[in-house]
């Protein structure tokens, strides 16, 4: 029997407040991350072409290209890491709300319950609770595409040099630059940085690569709001286990993405100073107590 | 706590997987006699009877000294080079820059590899060019722009150079050289990725001249039959030069970046560029023996000339017959990997490197059916 009661704007799950604009921008991310893993290739190939017209303009050093591209995806990203930050930040006050607190203490054991109350919470104070990690998703295809781009832009093996061909844009004549220039500082940029030091193989960037990425995840830490404090727990572990990760991977890949690694965290503090976010009694001994 | 372990888990995973990579920095190097296979191809070099396709060594350098928490593994790519004594002699590319001799007939039978004969450290970047053995000496190209000219005879189990031709010296630009140097018997040439080719007296190793070709020349150079020699570079131009004097004009505008050395037979020059074109250029009569033909992708390998046609690797891992007519058909129709190395004909078989596939290595017999993997399968 068909059914013949007409659908009424009563009948319509009734959609809170602020939330279709969050759940238009959720989708929004989705869809541009979707798109940017399903095109990666093409996503690589564009970042290679920005690499080499940078390095046409810089005297051909390839170094100073990586660098100046870090602070080129700075500036596009420089949005989407505020956006981040007031996110944390939200999230951060929530955890001091008393309405939250008390949510916790009386759903504690029932979690499902415990998670619709914190989603209406949300709902009511126009919070995304992905709000703080959607800006730094929308930048992983940048980061994963920029490990490839910078290796085979750099064309110090025959295989990135082959690989190079394949990305240029018809347009970059760039037949009389190969090969570039890969030389910065005392570092070939195409290969893992090694300095010999009392007969010791000293992986000077990748560990620079690993003091900037403690430096600049503690400067970037806020202040934990409670000793229960689960956001701030999960910063503290990441800069402790970030810079590890780093380390390695610095040592094992081509030294220019360790000059992206360094370049984006000096950069990262510098943005996180100008918006004055950066805690530098995190630095100090003891400076969490005070 | 259990979020913490969980976390910790992924990250410890994570510096595993990444300790363990190498990158492939370039396609396996491909060497054969008759009855062995040797196979450069990432860390480990290996031996591989031709006839059972079952490995009988492998090689993966020397351990180095202390790296602070990394292997810091050898790396082999570069061909194989076989001397009159039987010694294999296969080259680190890794930032080690160790040329090895190792003895087929010396094995270490607990680690089933051969033993060293003699190391050669002196070398400043990474070694791509496979060496040039001429007569007791071996000519050397290194990325560092220096040939290395080694005493094969002295005895030495730590070589020294007995002369080191500075190639660097003569150029401001970046003279990697990538290629297995050609000689005429006067002299080796020798070609540079900073666009240059170079001669050298072998006697008094001299540069006796150099000239730009406007593009980087990976592959090396071929000497043909009427004695001139032939150049491709990423300039898409094939170049003539007259060996004695330097002279040089471009004889063939090509639609790709030359890659691969050329390989002359007879009156013919058979090569490829990297948009996928093959060429056969008759050099007496200095034009096209066919319009070129193109298979289906990039061609970084030489072509491997047979008696009654010429084989050709191909990006896709689909290796083409070509008739004296220019008539093309597939021979070897692959699954899955890439070809960038040059096959070669050994015992019976045609070998074949690949890159990104489920066996390094594959012996096709004369129809072009597999006889074996190695690994197996």
């Amino acid at each position: 029997m068909k059914n013949t009661t007409p659908k009424t704007q009563a009948q319509r799950p009734e959609l809170p407040q602020g939330f279709s604009r969050e759940t238009l921008k959720t989708v929004a991310v989705i869809a541009v991350l979707v798109l940017a893993f399903t095109n990666f290739s093409e996503v690589i190939d564009f970042l290679v072409n920005i690499l080499i017209f940078i390095y046409q303009f810089v005297g051909e050093s390839f170094g100073i290209a990586i660098i100046l591209l870090t602070i080129l995806i700075r500036l596009i990203t420089w949005p989407l890491n505020a956006q981040q930050m007031k996110g944390a930040k939200a999230m951060q006050d929530m955890q001091n709300d008393k309405e939250w607190q008390a949510i916790q203490k009386k759903y504690a054991k029932d979690r499902e319950k415990l998670a619709q109350e914190q989603m209406r919470v949300y709902r009511e104070k126009g919070i995304n609770p992905f709000g703080s990690c959607l800006p730094t998703l929308i930048q992983f295809p940048i980061l994963f595409a920029l490990i490839p781009s910078i290796t085979y832009a750099i064309g110090s093996t025959p295989l990135s040099i082959l690989k190079l061909s394949n990305s240029l844009y018809s347009f970059q004549d760039v037949a009389a630059l190969v090969p570039l220039n890969s030389k910065f500082l005392w570092m070939d940029l195409g290969l893992p940085e090694r300095t010999l030091l009392f007969g010791l193989s000293i992986p000077i960037l990748a560990l620079t690569v690993a003091l900037t990425t403690y430096v600049q995840t503690k400067l970037t830490m806020p202040p934990a709001a409670n000793p229960n404090d689960q956001a701030a727990a999960t910063s503290k572990m990441m800069s402790i286990y970030m810079p590890i990760m780093l380390y390695f991977f610095s040592v094992n890949y081509a030294s220019g993405l360790s000059v992206y690694f360094v370049a984006s965290n000096i950069l990262s503090i510098v943005q996180y100073a100008l918006m004055g976010k950066v805690n530098w009694r995190n630095l100090l001994p003891g400076g969490k107590k005070s | 706590m259990r979020k913490k372990l969980f976390f910790g888990s992924i990250v410890l995973l994570a510096v595993v997987l990444l300790s363990g990579c190498t990158g492939a920095i370039a396609w396996p190097g491909l060497a054969a006699t008759d009855e062995v296979a040797y196979l450069a191809n990432t860390t480990t070099v290996y031996a591989v009877d031709l006839k059972t396709g079952k490995e009988l060594w492998s090689f993966a350098g020397e351990k180095s000294g202390f790296s602070l928490f990394n292997s810091n593994p050898s790396l082999f790519v570069t061909t194989p080079i076989i001397t009159e004594d039987g010694l294999v002699i296969v080259l680190d590319s890794s930032n080690k820059h160790v040329m090895y001799a190792v003895d087929p007939n010396d094995i270490n039978m607990e680690e089933k590899t051969p033993n060293v004969k003699w190391q050669f450290t002196e070398a400043g970047g990474l070694w791509i060019a496979p060496p040039l053995i001429l007569g007791d000496r071996l000519f050397a190209p290194n990325s560092d722009g220096k040939v290395y000219v080694l005493d094969l005879q002295d005895g030495k189990s730590e070589k020294e150079a007995i002369e080191i031709i500075d190639i660097s010296e003569s150029d401001e630009e970046d003279t990697r050289l990538w290629a297995q140097p050609v000689s005429d018997g006067e002299r080796i040439f020798v070609t540079s990725l900073d666009h240059s080719i170079f001669a050298i007296d072998i006697t008094t190793y001299e540069i006796l001249w150099h000239e730009d070709l406007g593009g980087a020349i990976p592959g090396g150079a071929a000497l043909g039959s009427d004695g001139m020699l032939y150049v491709g570079s990423l300039a898409k131009q094939l170049e003539r030069f007259d060996p004695a004097t330097g002279e040089h004009e471009p004889v063939l505008d090509t639609q790709g970046w030359i890659w691969g050395t050329p390989v002359a037979d007879g009156d013919n020059l058979y090569f490829g560029d990297i948009e996928g074109y093959f060429y056969s250029y008759n050099t007496k009569e200095q034009k096209l023996n066919w319009e070129p033909v193109r298979p289906d992708s990039a061609i970084t390998a030489s072509p491997l000339v047979q008696e009654d046609r010429v084989l050709l690797a191909t990006e896709s891992g689909d290796i083409f017959s070509v008739d004296h007519e220019g008539k093309i058909v597939t021979w070897y129709d692959v699954s899955d990997g890439k070809a960038y190395t040059t096959p070669v004909s050994a015992g019976g078989v045609v070998l074949a490197a690949y890159l990104e596939a489920d066996y390094f290595l594959i012996a096709l017999d004369e129809e072009g059916h597999q006889a074996w993997t190695y690994p197996g399968e």
